[in-house]
């Protein structure tokens, strides 16, 4: 049947075939749903009961104007914060599991392996070395002398600073992976070149090692910031958001909105505003990585 | 090559995390079904309740000819599960032995739940979710109130709407201290306290004696509910603290019954009488650290006295008494609901009648899972229940939780386990009510019209 049509047609029958599957997957799964958290958005319904009444923008007021909502933010900064750590403490053992060394095989499977443990795993892990009295952190503390009381989990200053180093203990050899490929991909004769005309390694390291990765840094920045956005399971396992509320986070707060409250016109509305806000924060990144990258 | 490979990843990562969004938006089709479903349920209301009085002679005869067929039983005990429902089964089946009985367990029942009633179909008997509104009840359930029972039993009318009952309660808990008899040997305590104050000491005794007196699992939010649901209750000696909330601007206030309540844990916290550090705590090592008398004692329901004995304990060594949380010297205690069960309306539902009667009269459930009898002149079989009972302690009954009340706190977006956990660690608690005070009043005067 196929042989009587043209070449052209063929093709386009071929193409279609070949994509219509995953298309109609993507508008079923992913864009269908985000129409309809769209729509919820604009509701006030409840999570059972059949009518939603359209009460237009009045679940964005609320968002931003209930600091109980939007003011847990500022939880995320600590993940920001530490997530910047990350990437310059990736990149180092990247260049320095890129030189010559002696088991860098080892080494690189050792710091990449947290990453394929499963997060909620990790969490509950952690619980055991941050616990207050017999977590092996204090423990480890008391043996070396020092003050073996500290509440890792329970001290609202630091709270969220515990947290993210979990996150830089899981993602750091992750990130390490990428620089590490990128580095890979630098010819050898540029840094052969370099040494002859007498460059140390520092200037190596500014002048040829940092441009030629500057995109992977790009992509990591953006993987580290919605991580610290959309951080989740950590604080759900381990500190269910407390000390009273202050490890809660957005994601955290969605859930909550929708699940405990029965708010899902407003847990949706909350979902949106995170995804913009993902948007705003990318295209500001994006902004100053093309503007010092051209 | 770089950039493909950003933009790839870019692109992958759009479309898990929108994929993560959907799962909202899945129970909003099933929610068309569902009132799709609704209305049918009323045109066809009429049969139901005609053919209702008919079915009620046969759930008295047993092993009457009508009822026979499949009917499923949503349960949330997964661990029940090829055990014990194999021999329920088994002995249903032998008395009404034209029913095929099958259970279908599931996990996180109360969300799962809802999204099955939404879709539409639903097995015969479940267990009514706590987030389902009583006002709901007649589009999917049937009233019960036509089975009839060997004797009174305890909240008939807690799951009823508009004078009909939905909700038949598959057993019932109280709270009170759990404690560790070894533990207040070894600390010297010789008489269980009556009074508040004796209660402090007793609690100072087990601290001189290197035991944590009271086990308040602060972290993990949930333990903290007896503070803000029985406490209170006891306090009161009524159980309409939470409802009483909808009459007022200012429900949290230092010198009423959460205010008391509250300053009761804050005062153990401040003295030191809770774990070492509140904010690192771990429940599942609790139940051991309590069967092995490293904590004395834990203010919950009596459903974790089985959960300590397996940890370790032995069931003699743990003990069970009324928390006193003033000085009168009058025991009182909260007595709660467990699941209740509801039937489907659509279902089989005179086989699904006969066998809630059965699950309540004969199954033995409520002595396996260590319940309060919901049948009122049932003694419970649980050792512990009974030397409760020997304190003499006035019942608080539940009261059905006040819709107003349930929606202000929610439009409020008022976490009560959070609240605790905020007025325990705050240097100004009066600063901590009055911003829910604040956040209360504003939901009220938009629900409350």
């Amino acid at each position: 049947m196929l042989n009587n049509l043209s070449f052209k047609k063929q093709r386009l029958l071929i193409i279609l075939g070949f994509t219509i599957v995953p298309l109609l997957l993507l508008l079923t799964f992913s864009y269908y749903p985000t129409l309809e958290l769209i729509h919820l958005s604009f509701t006030n319904w409840d999570g059972l009961s059949p009518d939603k009444s359209w009460i237009g923008w009045d679940n964005y007021k609320e968002v931003f104007s209930n600091s109980e909502l939007f003011g847990v933010f500022t939880h995320n900064f600590a993940y920001f914060a530490v997530g910047i750590v990350q990437n310059i403490a990736a990149i180092y053992f990247a260049i320095v599991l890129n030189g010559k060394l002696r088991g860098k095989l080892f080494f690189r499977l050792l710091l990449f392996l947290p990453y394929i443990l499963n997060g909620v795993a990790v969490s509950y892990l952690f619980g055991y070395v941050f616990d207050t009295t017999q977590g092996s952190l204090n423990l480890l503390l008391h043996a070396i002398g020092l003050n073996g009381d500290t509440s890792w989990l329970g001290n609202e200053t630091f709270v969220n600073y515990t947290l993210a180093s979990i996150g830089f203990w899981k993602f750091m050899g992750f990130n390490m992976v990428i620089y590490l490929a990128a580095l890979q991909s630098i010819p050898a004769d540029l840094y052969e070149a370099a040494s002859i005309d007498g460059a140390t390694g520092w200037k190596q390291f500014l002048y040829i090692t940092l441009p030629n990765i500057y995109k992977i840094i790009e992509l990591n920045f953006f993987l580290t910031v919605t991580g610290a956005l959309e951080v989740f399971d950590l604080p759900f396992v381990l500190t269910n958001g407390g000390p009273a509320g202050s490890s809660e986070t957005y994601v955290m707060k969605i859930l909550e909105t929708a699940f405990q409250f029965n708010n899902y016109g407003l847990a949706s509305a909350m979902s949106v505003v995170l995804l913009l806000f993902v948007v705003v924060v990318l295209s500001i990144q994006r902004l100053i990585f093309s503007r010092k990258g051209e | 090559m770089k950039k493909t490979m950003a933009y790839s990843m870019v692109s992958l990562l759009l479309v898990t995390s929108l994929a993560a969004c959907g799962s909202n938006n899945e129970s909003a089709n099933n929610d068309k079904d569902a009132a799709a479903n609704a209305n049918s349920n009323t045109t066809a209301n009429g049969g139901t309740n005609g053919s209702a009085p008919a079915n009620e002679g046969s759930a008295d005869a047993g092993g009457d000819a009508d009822i026979s067929g499949k009917v499923v039983f949503l349960t949330n005990r997964t661990d029940m599960v090829d055990k014990e429902y194999k021999d329920y089964e088994t002995r249903f089946e032998a008395k009404y032995p034209k029913v095929d009985l099958q259970f279908e367990a599931i996990t996180d029942y109360d969300k799962n739940e809802k999204i099955r009633i939404a879709s539409g179909s639903f097995p015969d008997v479940v267990l009514l979710s706590t987030l389902i509104p009583n006002a709901e009840f007649p589009k999917y359930f049937e009233p019960l109130d036509d089975i009839t029972f060997e004797g009174d039993i305890y909240f008939k009318d807690f799951k009823s709407f508009e004078g009909k009952s939905y909700g038949i309660s598959s057993g019932n808990s109280t709270v009170g201290i759990v404690y560790n008899k070894k533990a207040f040997e070894k600390a010297g305590i010789t008489a269980i306290p009556k009074t508040y104050d004796e209660f402090l000491a007793a609690a100072q005794k087990l601290k001189d004696a290197g035991i944590v007196p009271l086990a308040s699992n602060f972290k993990d939010k949930w333990p903290l509910g007896a503070w803000y649901n029985d406490v209170p209750a006891i306090i009161s000696g009524k159980a309409d603290t939470a409802n009483n909330r909808k009459d007022t601007d200012t429900p949290f206030t230092l010198d009423n019954t959460y205010g008391k309540s509250f300053s009761i844990i804050k005062e153990l916290y401040a003295k030191g009488f809770l774990e070492k550090d509140v904010n690192s705590t771990n429940w599942e090592q609790s139940k051991k650290d309590v069967a092995q008398g490293k904590f004395g004692m834990y203010l919950l329901g009596n459903w974790v006295i089985n959960q300590v004995v397996d940890a370790g304990a032995k069931t003699e060594d743990v003990g069970f008494f009324p928390f006193p949380a003033d000085n009168s010297g009058q025991a009182k205690a909260p007595l709660n609901p467990d699941w209740f069960y509801g039937v489907n309306k659509d279902g089989n539902v005179p086989a699904a009648k006969a066998f809630i009667k059965w699950m309540i009269e004969e199954s033995g459930y409520d002595d396996f899972a260590g319940f309060i009898p919901t049948l009122k002149s049932k003694e419970p079989k649980l050792a512990q229940l009974t030397e409760f009972n020997g304190y003499k302690p006035t019942f608080v009954e539940a009261l059905p939780t006040d819709d107003t009340a349930l929606s202000i706190q929610n439009k409020a977006q008022i976490d009560m386990d959070g609240l605790v956990q905020e007025f325990v660690l705050a240097k100004d608690p009066q600063k901590v009510l009055d911003k829910v005070n604040g956040q209360w009043a504003k939901a009220r005067k938009e629900i409350v019209k």
